[in-house]
């Protein structure tokens, strides 16, 4: 089965390389960085570059990472279903849930790619404009350069697991709506409507979704000069949700498309 | 012969719409097997359930003497489907196109092969989205016979097809048949295609298969009509109608259709040659795939 799940993850690699809008997501997130010190100092009176690469990292991902990555994982299986190219695929060696898994990889690779996007350049930006020799406080040095970018690559790696949970209820999404545009609006629009009413309806401690600024939050403090323990109650919770949320939306997009008839 | 596929009683049904009901049908290895019927009789949605695509709510299908349930990633891998209005990848090439499907097969195949039989290998780096109906088509056929398959089933595999490429398909089609023992399950609208093709035939009409004949026994002569040309048809059409043994005669596209009464066509060209008329053939009326196929849905 792995081997099956891997070779269609390569043909969906395939297929992603050759596709214009696979790159508009992190050209713009490059863009949106890359101009953010026109909005955001990097360095300055009270102003060091981690702060920088902090604001300017989960701020290009929670915002328009966000809606990029859901868009184009929303149209993974829709696409393809839209189009008539699911039943090539379907007519291969392949089980439908692998397919699903394939599917899924390819839209956590997106996601990484997306981070990694937004690091690199976040990183470049602080390096050509600041001092990224460490963080001062009161004239000494606090946290030095490389406990920062071990923070900060454990906030990456953690800030993975919501998005993958975004990934998982994009392509779910994308098995039960035909159309690709209805699928990103489905996905989008839902996704904001339960943003919106998860605090009066007292359940956003418990929403995947809630968390996707927690990994970030040790690294902005750090940069700020002071000192937080590595991992929080907030952590496992991000981690928590962002499993169950995974593992629930995987399982019923499986569901979904297992029970699909192809036939026109 | 050895059966290749056989289902049984194989429903399908969308709500309180019954699509395929009761289907059993038997194909021989070798053989070529149409699937005909009207617009909306269940043929598509047949061919679907043979491939996968479309679950069965009841009944089985057996594929190579297994259960295509059961065994559905060794059984998919011995044959190939063409669907109707095939989709690809239209921003990928149509090599890529084919890398993609191979990669999935999982199987050591020769692509060059493959678009070399459908007249494909020396645009293979065309973008899909700007091939023509008929270069699709064409590529439908490559995908379904990348894997070299031993039975492919194709859904209206020339529709939309100029008459030039229908027949180079045709040809392979029944190359493949004759030559590589291949099956061949196919849906068609055309009854000419079918005659060419296919070795048996199946009607299906309303979800339900209403007949399944050879089609060599569909096609036989009628003993009873018979074409006559013949020098002078306005004479001749008079005298044989005074005969008893004939019951009609008929002026057609410059010959005569005489229906006996009894008659033989042996009798008919004695007469004709006695009475000093030129004769220039005498051939029973086949029958048509047509006429079988009104017959059968007017039941």
């Amino acid at each position: 089965m792995i081997d099956r799940v891997f070779t269609a993850y390569l043909a969906e690699l395939l297929k992603a390389l050759r596709w214009k809008f696979t790159y508009l997501g992190p050209l713009l997130i490059i863009a949106m960085v890359g101009l953010a010190p026109l909005l955001y100092p990097v360095a300055g009176e009270g102003q060091n570059p981690f702060i920088f690469v902090g604001v300017a990292t989960s701020t290009a991902l929670n915002l328009l990472g966000l809606f990029i990555l859901i868009s184009y994982c929303a149209g993974l299986v829709s696409s393809e279903i839209s189009s008539g190219t699911i039943r090539l695929i379907l007519t291969r060696p392949l089980f439908r849930h692998e397919f699903v898994l394939a599917k899924l990889l390819a839209g956590a690779t997106y996601a990484f790619t997306l981070s990694a996007a937004a690091a690199i350049t976040s990183w470049t930006v602080a390096l050509v404009f600041g001092n990224i020799s460490g963080v001062e406080y009161g004239g000494e040095v606090v946290h030095t350069s490389g406990s920062m970018v071990r923070v900060y690559a454990l906030g990456f790696l953690i800030a993975l697991a919501p998005q993958f949970a975004f990934v998982a209820y994009a392509v779910m999404v994308s098995t039960y709506v035909r159309n690709t545009g209805a699928a990103v609006i489905t996905a989008i629009g839902t996704w904001i409507v339960v943003d919106a009413v998860k605090y009066p309806l007292g359940i956003a401690k418990y929403l995947f979704g809630s968390y996707v600024d927690t990994p970030w939050e040790v690294f902005r403090s750090q940069a700020e000069g002071l000192t937080v323990a590595w991992i929080s109650e907030k952590t496992y919770w991000c981690l928590g949700t962002s499993a169950v949320a995974a593992a629930v939306f995987g399982a019923v997009a499986l569901i979904g498309l297992r029970r699909r008839n192809f036939n026109g | 012969m050895p059966v290749c596929l056989q289902t049984e009683n194989l429903m399908k049904r969308y709500g309180s719409v019954t699509a395929v009901s009761g289907l059993s049908l038997t194909v021989n290895e070798g053989e070529v097997f149409g699937l005909l019927g009207p617009n909306g009789a269940g043929k598509s949605t047949t061919l679907y359930m043979l491939c996968g695509l479309v679950t069965p709510s009841s009944g089985s299908v057996t594929l190579f003497g297994r259960d295509l349930h059961d065994n559905f990633l060794s059984v998919i891998s011995r044959f190939g489907i063409l669907t109707e209005r095939p989709a690809f990848y239209n921003h990928l090439s149509i090599r890529r196109n084919m890398q993609i499907l191979a990669m999935l097969g999982q199987k050591d195949v020769n692509i060059d092969r493959a678009l070399d039989r459908v007249g494909l290998l020396n645009v293979s780096q065309r973008r899909v989205g700007a091939l023509s109906h008929g270069m699709r088509q064409r590529l439908g056929l490559a995908q379904a016979l990348l894997s070299e398959p031993e039975l492919v089933i194709l859904d209206e595999p020339t529709a939309g097809l100029d008459p030039e490429s229908t027949q180079e398909i045709l040809q392979l089609l029944r190359f493949l048949a004759d030559e590589a023992k291949v099956t061949v399950i196919f849906s068609s609208h055309q009854l000419q295609e079918v005659e060419y093709l296919c070795d048996r035939v199946g009607v299906i009409n309303q979800g339900k298969l209403v007949a399944c004949e050879e089609i060599e026994n569909l096609l036989s002569y009628d003993p009873a009509q018979v074409d006559v040309l013949v020098d002078s048809l306005e004479a001749a059409g008079k005298r044989l109608s005074e005969q008893a043994w004939v019951k009609s005669v008929e002026t057609k596209k410059g010959r005569l259709r005489v229906h006996l009464n009894g008659g033989t066509v042996h009798q008919l060209t004695a007469f004709l040659v006695s009475s000093g008329f030129k004769v220039a053939g005498v051939m029973p009326r086949q029958r048509t795939l047509q006429e079988y196929f009104l017959k059968v849905l007017s039941r």
